[in-house]
């Protein structure tokens, strides 16, 4: 056992290194592990929101951007389609002419009586073609007729077939964007420059409104963590703890809270805007993704939500520092 | 208690005073009204001395409690913790004060509930800037001591409440301090664990030589105390020797004591 020192004079305490202070704080957060998970939670559901939003729009902007400029009549995009559609439709409307010329010579001399059925000779697609490319080379009784009439008038049906397939496909790509717009048009996405502005100032009121709601759920539930560990913080003062070490304690378990709730944020609201991105937009969700962009706002993102956390832990840390010891010999709290 | 202890020191080894008060007077401000706590408490304790602070609620007890524990400061008067005028002292040297000079015992053990028992033991070491191994040892010697080495890695929720306070008590003895603020260290324990924790401050005490001021209404801790000091209406009322007390154990009244004033 250790004699009594003589009386020395006072000194001051020394400030304990963050280590200490980290250490503390985890076994904090691991005892109570429920009250660290509402503290999370609400950040968890406000970065998800956050980062949804963010990523979709971004996602969106970039589909607009790019059908914005590839519907432009010399977008160089579909330069090689454009040469492509134009060959493909001068060789269908050669192939067209070639028909009707041969039909034409095929019905004239022997014209029969007898009603064909047209599909028979002409397939089962016809229906279907007359619908999508509109004009056949000729009426479809005309065409079953000379097709029976003359064998050299099926192989140039069948090769305007197959053109006019290729020119539909062709066409198809090229007024791609034009389908995109529609498809914002018809989810109600803002297109024009004062729609888009007009959204974006309601975004930015509703993300402000949700991470408030997060802001005063956070400091509300460190405020009670603070309430409930009086005698806990007054008992650490008896000990010796000095008033910055309170603090530092409270923002290092804020800050450990901070980064775990906001990363599942951030998770979640990627997960979020992915699936909704892609159950509108379907192939078009990932056109001109801006991946330099997303990973921005995704870093923003997180310094919104530790910044947030740890701002909300600021009033209650400071006034648990503030707590004389006294209060650790109150019975009754 | 049935073993002789030793009375206070010989006046000759008395030539320091481990706490003293000079006509300490605390006045709060409740709404408009102004309480008067302590109207002039003029005290002296001794090194290793055990004292007992007694007096009714609402009479300055726990105010003159506080005040020596370094926890409160006077509005008239001086304080004197180991010939240090609290005072004067700034947060750093108060912070400094509580965590090497002074050890205190709750009367509702206040152990942190996340640690461990040896963690709690070892966080005034923390405090005061100790290696991590040092203060791991020192601390299990100390909870050894207090027979709780087999209690070490447990959580104050998984012990009874003597076990709580004996680790309370290993933690207040921490970091030597010289002096022990016990405040109703037996209040919330039952009749035996209660005289086991006064056995154990009283050999503590003795083996030390720590003093060891303590607020109680256990009159088993008054069997033990050397002095007991008792407050009335923010003052003084008498200080009786423990041999004068012996005399009509239980009954108070009529003791032999010397008055402050």
């Amino acid at each position: 056992m250790s004699p009594l020192a003589p009386p020395a004079s006072v000194q001051r305490q020394i400030a304990l290194p963050m280590r200490k202070a980290v250490e503390i704080a985890w076994k904090n957060i691991r005892m109570r592990l429920s009250r660290s998970l509402l503290v999370t939670s609400g950040i968890v559901l406000a970065l998800a929101f956050l980062t949804s939003i963010n990523v979709s729009k971004s996602m969106v902007d970039s589909m607009r951007d790019w059908a914005a400029t590839a519907a432009l009549p010399d977008a160089r995009e579909f330069s090689d389609l454009r040469i492509e559609r134009d060959r493909l439709e001068k060789s269908t409307s050669a192939l067209e002419t070639d028909i009707r010329a041969h039909t034409h010579a095929a019905i004239t001399p022997a014209r029969p009586k007898q009603k064909i059925d047209a599909t028979q000779i002409l397939g089962q697609e016809l229906p279907a073609l007359q619908k999508e490319i509109g004009a056949l080379p000729g009426t479809a009784d005309d065409l079953a007729v000379a097709m029976a009439a003359d064998a050299k008038i099926v192989q140039l049906f069948q090769s305007w077939l197959e053109q006019s397939r290729a020119l539909l496909i062709v066409r198809g790509k090229i007024s791609a964007p034009q389908s995109l717009q529609q498809i914002m048009k018809e989810s109600g996405v803002p297109t024009t420059p004062a729609e888009i502005e007009n959204n974006r100032i309601q975004t930015r009121w509703l993300l402000g409104l949700a991470l408030l709601v997060a802001f005063v759920g956070i400091l509300n539930a460190m405020l009670m963590s603070v309430t409930e560990r009086f005698r806990e913080i007054g008992t650490m003062k008896c000990l010796g703890a000095l008033d910055s070490f309170i603090i530092k304690l409270f923002l290092i378990e804020s800050l450990f809270q901070g980064v775990v709730g906001t990363l599942i944020g951030i998770l979640l609201g990627v997960l979020l805007s992915l699936v909704s991105m892609l159950s509108t937009y379907g192939r078009f969700a990932f056109k001109n993704l801006q991946v330099g962009e997303i990973g921005v706002a995704l870093l923003i993102c997180l310094a919104v939500g530790v910044g947030l956390t740890v701002a909300g832990a600021v009033y209650p840390a400071w006034q648990a520092a503030r707590m004389q010891p006294i209060e650790a010999m109150r019975a009754d709290t | 208690m049935t073993e002789t202890l030793p009375t206070s020191p010989a006046p000759a080894e008395i030539t320091e005073y481990t706490v003293r008060t000079i006509d300490v007077k605390r006045v709060y401000k409740i709404g408009g009204e102004t309480v008067q706590a302590l109207k002039g408490v003029s005290v002296e304790i001794m090194r290793g001395e055990y004292i007992s602070i007694m007096g009714p609620s609402g009479s300055g007890k726990s105010t003159f409690f506080n005040m020596i524990g370094g926890l409160d400061k006077p509005s008239e008067g001086k304080v004197y913790i180991d010939e240090v005028d609290i005072a004067q002292l700034d947060s750093y040297e108060l912070a400094w004060m509580r965590c090497r000079k002074i050890g205190y015992i709750f009367q509702t053990f206040n152990l942190i509930p996340v640690m461990t028992a040896l963690e709690n033991v070892k966080l005034p070491m923390v405090f005061a800037g100790m290696k991590d191994a040092d203060a791991q040892d020192k601390a299990a010697d100390i909870l050894k001591r207090v027979e709780l080495g087999h209690r070490m890695f447990n959580k104050p929720s998984e012990m009874s409440g003597g076990q709580q306070q004996r680790v309370a008590i290993a933690r207040a003895f921490a970091n030597d301090p010289a002096i022990i603020l016990a405040d109703e260290p037996t209040g919330n324990l039952d009749l035996n664990t209660g005289t086991l924790i006064i056995e154990l401050l009283r050999q503590l005490n003795k083996e030390r030589g720590v003093t060891i001021i303590s607020a109680t209404h256990d009159y088993k801790m008054l069997k033990v105390s050397d002095r007991i000091i008792w407050i009335r209406d923010g003052r003084v009322d008498k200080i009786q020797k423990r041999e004068d007390l012996n005399i009509q154990e239980g009954k108070m009244e009529g003791a032999d004591g010397e008055d402050a004033h």
